[in-house]
């Protein structure tokens, strides 16, 4: 692209042999207690070792429990599961990048910037506790924008309909969207919403006011993008325009501003913006048709 | 509207079209209108006569006519794309500083050149739109299209901001061309964006040069010439006009009256 | 009066299946997971999933065939109605996760693509790249989101289930669990549980499993008085690549698709790889199967690779053991469009690409083949009666077990691809099963029981933790012990096995029980305290790894992923044919002997000191009659001969 790539990042997964010549490293940590608290930064010291990524370096925190300055501490509190980037759990904000912490290898953050890693609680989503989120309003988009194939019901129907190669290998990318949430941080049109419960509202209640807040804002990058893959299912297009509805409904795809970080950070390199734009031309058609069929 | 979410106001449910309209606004009337008020521009590089020509042709339709055409196809697009630009801006924090991708930063110079084309548009008129003259704005005459042009054109801090300006709104209008392509789904692939940023560049590159030459050319205008010229033409045309008609057309006084 | 519910623990994909298939039946569920459903472990599988499918069958295939290959493989431990019932099923699968959108890889006529597994002669597994098991697990959560979006389904992300309620006549009325965001303990009654937990790598420290894999679930069910069966039974995989926190998977596809294993014929020849020439490598595998190559079954695949390092020293580092994976022979588009998602993930954590240069890999403890005990029932013809409340119960009325955390399906070893048919089969299985339940059940709803059963079960687990919590300082770090557990187990108890380390590692683990007593906590606080959540998990995971090391220690043969070098039996030595046939009849006598005496499941209870008690359980073998798993064995053929005349005999 013709202005792509500004420098200032190292490339993901940038590869080189060298193992820096060091015994240990210094982790900053934004800690929160809870959510309406204030946050605050935490230094620990931890001791390096070949192989180790964000986790391990984490792991060794919690196993310390003790800062830089040897005052005993509760250990972080961090999201992870698979450890090989898949489950999309361990999303946080490491040297100010949206990414993985599994796949942040030590040995790479180090030759970025020497004896320091940051690591920050995703911006976009409300802290829970230190480097743990909510991410339930990515997970509600989904909803929205009905991402699954309306079959009729789980009995034997024999085979399903066939599909070309080329139709998989489109399909394929769009389906390996593991909800981390990376192309929601670092979208600049997808902003924070943190709701507080009333002293009088039920739990229920809560979770629906929740819900509807962001149902009306915008769905995000992942969001539009599974609405193609759908929509592209030989029987999820059944409800394509359901779907649509939901696109060109309150927070929907005209909230986009084709900023394209969304791409650019997605770490299963899913191509996002070829999902906008054609999520962009059926909204237009869709719209048009309903005017015009009124 | 689908069952989901709550109906909110007017603006939340339709959302959609009217960034669309917005979208839409911004190539037609308004980036069209641009495109050309540049090319009329730039005639003055051809010379003086022929940019008066095309002035002048512009002004034929009559006075009532050019002023519903300016508010229907200029004024009222403008201002629809720029207040509801500021209210889409609002609703995004550039983080440029994070994500330091070429699309990105054009995401943020996108709003950044809008809002400097907002104050400049708004500055603009005022400086030669002859409803400001009595405020002390108003320029531009015209009748006298070259050397009042080149004459409010003329100081230095006026052309920077000229040049500021013009070359804002065409970076806006390139790279709004470049995001509508994906926001009507024109180009979609990964490829025909990246050929579609090479278009957009070339055409906002155009343009730049097409506003920056016009300034240079008025810049260049033989000012005495050109009065010399224009008042040679009025006689002209008054003396073709007094042949047919009565010389007191109320017309003609309303145009001495707002040029004045 | 309330409607009945059903409670499902676990939503990876045989906890989805269930709840999905439940949802459809017009059942109202309740799902609990540690993780979003969406992050659970299952999205790890790579391979695929197994079928018998329309073009192996004109080779000669049949769902027979698929039982054969999976009880065979499995060493014959497994019931094999279940088995059987569940091949019948898998085309059946294959097809509705295709019309879910599974976006399984095709052919150029668009039909679906598959791969050749170990364990089998025939290309079997429909996979989808190497995210079958995340696109899988996805089409599944899809399903469930839209129940949940109708109001059948109630999702309780991050919560940890405690344990099941159980009332004075032993039936389980719901379970106990903890909010682990806000800690809160709640219960939920239910009219029957099912526990989809998965595995318990994480006894083992570092493993192929996911953080969230502690047993924990499937412990506090069993010292609620559930049976464990074939603890000792754990799979390790043959091909891992090591790493600090974790031992990334290499699946056994990139064997499927051609991948070759060797080591320099040279110990730790320094050249680079691609500098030695064919004839002086050694293709271990290949030579020794020459049937089935580098697809024998995992756990001979695992032995193979063990031995060539520790006992052979042919490891290629000199500094830790590994052998080569070798992938380059392979046009690069072809293993970008099958393999793209694993070689991306050795690439990521190795930082060496393995188009261009071969992996080197390791085994690593990958799946627990044991699990809870549970029943089914039989129909004449050896099949399961499908809507029968028994399939997939546990010993505790109205307590379900599905998925990985089952004992049923796989017996001693677990062929590749078979897991995730098994727990996408169980769960749609258990589902009509339980509806029979729930309609004839007279004894009103759960929610009906006393308020007492509920609020005395809440109060205990809330003491329980609230002690944990308040435990004086100064005592145990339970990361540590966790780490000490896990090389005990894994030094232990892997591909290898002698009784004397048996018992010293049971020593150790009773020591390490009695030190995790006294953890204390560096985190006493009461708002999403990870601290406590793992300190507990792993007080939980003794009661496993004992009822694993006291199996392995008693169990004195070899049988599928539990090998001990004393008591195996090695092939024949003669070359005189005679000589040889007379051996030949002797090793048959001897294979009667040991599976009179050990083709029995291991079932475990614990007793009132938390000690694990062993039992032994006959195995349904009525529609594959066992017979030596003779894979690469010196004088296979002699074996073989005589079985098949003792066969015929009888
Ligand atoms: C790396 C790897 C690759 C594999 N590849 C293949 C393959 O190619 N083919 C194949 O057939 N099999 C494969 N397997 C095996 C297969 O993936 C697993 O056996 C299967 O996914 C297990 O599914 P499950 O539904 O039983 O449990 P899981 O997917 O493990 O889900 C367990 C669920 O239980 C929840 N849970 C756990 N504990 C608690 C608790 N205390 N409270 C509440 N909820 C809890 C979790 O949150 C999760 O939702 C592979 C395994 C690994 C490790
Ligand atoms: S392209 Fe759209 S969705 Fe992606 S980062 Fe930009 S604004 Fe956000
Ligand atoms: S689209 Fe990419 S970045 Fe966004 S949630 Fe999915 S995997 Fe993550
Ligand atoms: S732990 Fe699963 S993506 Fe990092």
């Amino acid at each position: 692209m013709l202005f792509d790539y500004f420098g200032g990042q190292c490339p993901p997964y940038a590869m080189s042999d060298q193992h820096p010549e060091i015994d240990s490293f210094e982790v900053r940590v934004l800690r929160q207690d809870a959510p309406g608290e204030r946050s605050r930064w935490e230094r620990h010291r931890v001791t390096y070792e070949r192989d180790m990524n964000v986790i391990s370096a984490l792991q060794k925190i919690a196993a310390q429990a003790e800062t830089v300055d040897g005052q005993p501490v509760a250990p972080v509190c961090w999201d992870s599961n698979c450890l090989e980037e898949v489950c999309g759990a361990c999303t946080m904000l490491i040297n100010g990048r949206t990414r993985q912490a599994c796949t942040a290898l030590i040995d790479r953050l180090m030759e970025d910037c020497p004896g320091e890693i940051e690591l920050r609680p995703m911006s976009k989503f409300p802290v829970i506790r230190d480097l743990v989120v909510d991410r339930t309003r990515l997970f509600r988009a989904l909803t929205k924008v009905k991402a699954w194939v309306p079959v009729d019901g789980y009995l034997d129907r024999g085979q399903g309909p066939l599909r070309s190669m080329e139709e998989q290998q489109q399909s394929y990318p769009l389906s390996e969207c593991m909800s981390c949430g990376c192309c929601l941080e670092a979208c600049p049109q997808y902003t924070k919403i943190e709701s507080t419960q009333d002293e009088s509202e039920s739990d229920e209640d809560f979770s629906a006011r929740k819900s509807a807040t962001y149902d009306s804002a915008f769905v995000g990058a992942h969001a539009i993008s599974q609405a193609v893959l759908f929509n592209t299912n030989p029987i999820g297009k059944f409800i394509a325009g359901e779907r649509l509805d939901a696109l060109t409904g309150p927070g929907g795809i005209q909230m986009c501003g084709n900023a394209q970080n969304c791409v650019a950070v997605c770490p299963k390199e899913i191509p996002l913006t070829t999902s906008i734009a054609r999520a962009g031309r059926s909204t237009t058609l869709h719209v048009l048709k309903k005017w015009f069929d009124r | 509207m689908t069952d989901t979410g709550p109906q909110g106001s007017f603006l939340v449910r339709h959302d959609f079209l009217i960034r669309r309209l917005h979208s839409l606004s911004g190539l037609v009337p308004v980036g069209a209108y641009m495109v050309v008020h540049l090319l009329v521009n730039s005639s003055i590089l051809a010379s003086t006569t022929i940019f008066q020509d095309n002035v002048d042709r512009i002004h034929s339709v009559g006075p009532v006519a050019l002023q519903v055409i300016e508010w229907v196809f200029i004024f009222i697009p403008i201002l629809f794309h720029a207040v509801f630009g500021v209210v889409i801006i609002a609703g995004g924090v550039p983080n440029t500083g994070e994500y330091r991708y070429g699309s990105n930063i054009r995401y943020t110079l996108q709003r950044a050149t809008g809002i400097i084309a907002f104050f400049f548009i708004a500055w603009h008129l005022w400086h030669m739109h002859h409803y400001f003259a009595p405020l002390g704005g108003g320029n531009f005459q015209h009748q006298h299209a070259s050397s009042s042009a080149a004459i409010a054109l003329s100081s230095l801090p006026v052309k920077i901001g000229y040049a500021v300006g013009v070359l804002a709104c065409c970076f806006h209008l390139a790279n709004g061309l470049w995001t509508m392509g994906i926001t009507w789904g024109v180009w979609t692939s990964p490829r025909a964006q990246k050929h579609a940023t090479t278009v957009c560049a070339v055409f906002g590159i155009g343009l730049a040069c097409l506003g920056l030459s016009a300034m240079s050319g008025f810049g260049d205008v033989d000012i005495k010439a050109a009065e010399e010229m224009e008042r040679l033409r009025i006689q002209e045309k008054k003396y073709i006009e007094g042949k047919e008609e009565r010389p007191t057309n109320s017309r003609r006084g309303v145009d001495r009256d707002s040029g004045g | 009066m309330p409607k009945q519910r059903v409670m499902v623990i676990g939503g990876g994909l045989a906890g989805l299946a269930a709840t999905m298939k439940l949802a459809e039946l017009g059942i109202d569920v309740d799902l609990i997971s540690l993780t979003p459903v969406k992050r659970s472990h299952s999205v790890c599988a790579q391979g695929g999933i197994n079928s018998v499918n329309a073009r192996t069958r004109q080779l000669g295939d049949s769902e027979d065939l698929h039982l054969d290959d999976t009880v065979y493989g499995g060493d014959f431990l497994q019931h094999q109605p279940p088995v059987k019932e569940m091949v019948y099923w898998a085309p059946k699968i294959i097809d509705l996760m295709d019309r879910l959108g599974v976006t399984f890889n095709r052919t150029s006529e668009g039909h679906l693509d598959n791969r050749r597994f170990g364990g089998t002669l025939f290309k079997r597994t429909a996979f989808a790249g190497a995210t079958t098991g995340q696109q899988l697990l996805y089409a599944l959560d899809e399903q469930v989101r839209r129940w949940e979006a109708e109001g059948r389904v109630k999702k309780f992300e991050s919560w940890n289930y405690l344990g099941p309620i159980i009332d004075d006549a032993g039936i389980c009325r719901g379970v106990v669990a903890q909010d682990l965001i806000s800690m809160e303990i709640r219960t939920y009654p239910a009219d029957a549980v099912i526990i989809a937990t998965g595995g318990c790598g994480l006894l083992y420290g570092r493993s192929t499993m996911s953080l969230v894999c502690n047993g924990g679930a499937v412990s506090r069910t069993f010292q609620a008085g559930a049976k464990y069966a074939n603890a000792e039974f754990i799979q390790v995989h043959p091909t891992a690549i090591p790493g600090a926190d974790k031992l990334r998977l290499m699946s056994e596809s990139a064997r499927g698709e051609g991948g070759r294993v060797w080591v320099p014929r040279t110990p730790h020849d320094e050249r680079s790889p691609r500098e030695i020439p064919e004839s002086e490598r050694y293709y271990f595998l290949e030579e020794r199967y020459p049937e089935y190559g580098n697809l024998v079954p995992r756990d001979i695949a695992t032995r193979e690779i063990f031995n060539v390092c520790v006992h052979e020293g042919l490891s290629v580092d000199a500094d830790r053991q590994c052998v080569y994976l070798d992938l380059t022979h392979i046009p690069r588009e072809e293993l970008d469009r099958k393999l793209g998602g694993i070689l991306s993930i050795y690439e990521k954590f190795q930082g060496v690409d393995p188009r261009d240069e071969p992996m080197k890999i390791f085994p690593a403890v990958h799946y627990s083949m044991g699990g809870l005990w549970v029943d089914y029932e039989r129909t004449a013809d050896g099949g399961l009666n499908i809507g029968s409340p028994v399939n997939q119960a546990t010993n505790i009325p109205r307590l379900y077990a599905i998925g990985e955390c089952d004992y049923q399906y796989h017996g001693a070893n677990r062929l590749g691809a078979n897991s995730l048919l098994s727990c996408i089969f169980s769960g749609l299985m258990v589902a009509p099963g339980i509806e029979t339940l729930l309609e004839s059940s007279d004894d009103g709803t759960a929610a009906d029981q006393p308020s007492s059963l509920f609020e005395g079960a809440r109060r205990q687990r809330q003491q329980n933790f609230d002690a944990l919590l308040k435990r004086p300082g100064g005592g145990e770090n339970p990361y540590l012990l966790h780490q000490q557990l896990g090389e005990v187990m894994t030094r232990t108890a892997t591909v290898v096995r002698f009784n004397k380390d048996l018992e010293q590692a049971y020593a150790t683990v009773c020591d390490l029980e009695q030190r995790a007593a006294k953890c204390s906590l560096s985190d006493t606080g009461n708002w999403t305290n990870q601290n406590v959540v793992f300190t507990a998990a792993l007080i939980d995971m003794f009661p496993l790894a004992k009822t694993l090391l006291k199996g392995a220690l008693q169990r004195d043969e070899c049988r599928g992923a539990h090998y001990k070098p004393d008591f195996a039996m090695p092939g024949l030595e003669a070359t005189d044919p005679a000589e040889r046939r007379r051996q030949a009849e002797a090793w048959c006598d001897k294979f009667e002997e040991r599976n009179a005496k050990w083709l029995k499941s291991t079932v475990a209870v614990l007793d009132e000191d938390g000690e694990p008690q062993l039992a032994y359980e006959e195995v349904d073998t009525s529609l594959v009659p066992p017979r030596p798993r003779l894979y690469g064995l010196v004088g296979a053929e002699a074996i073989e001969e005589v079985w098949k005349e003792r066969v015929a005999v009888n």
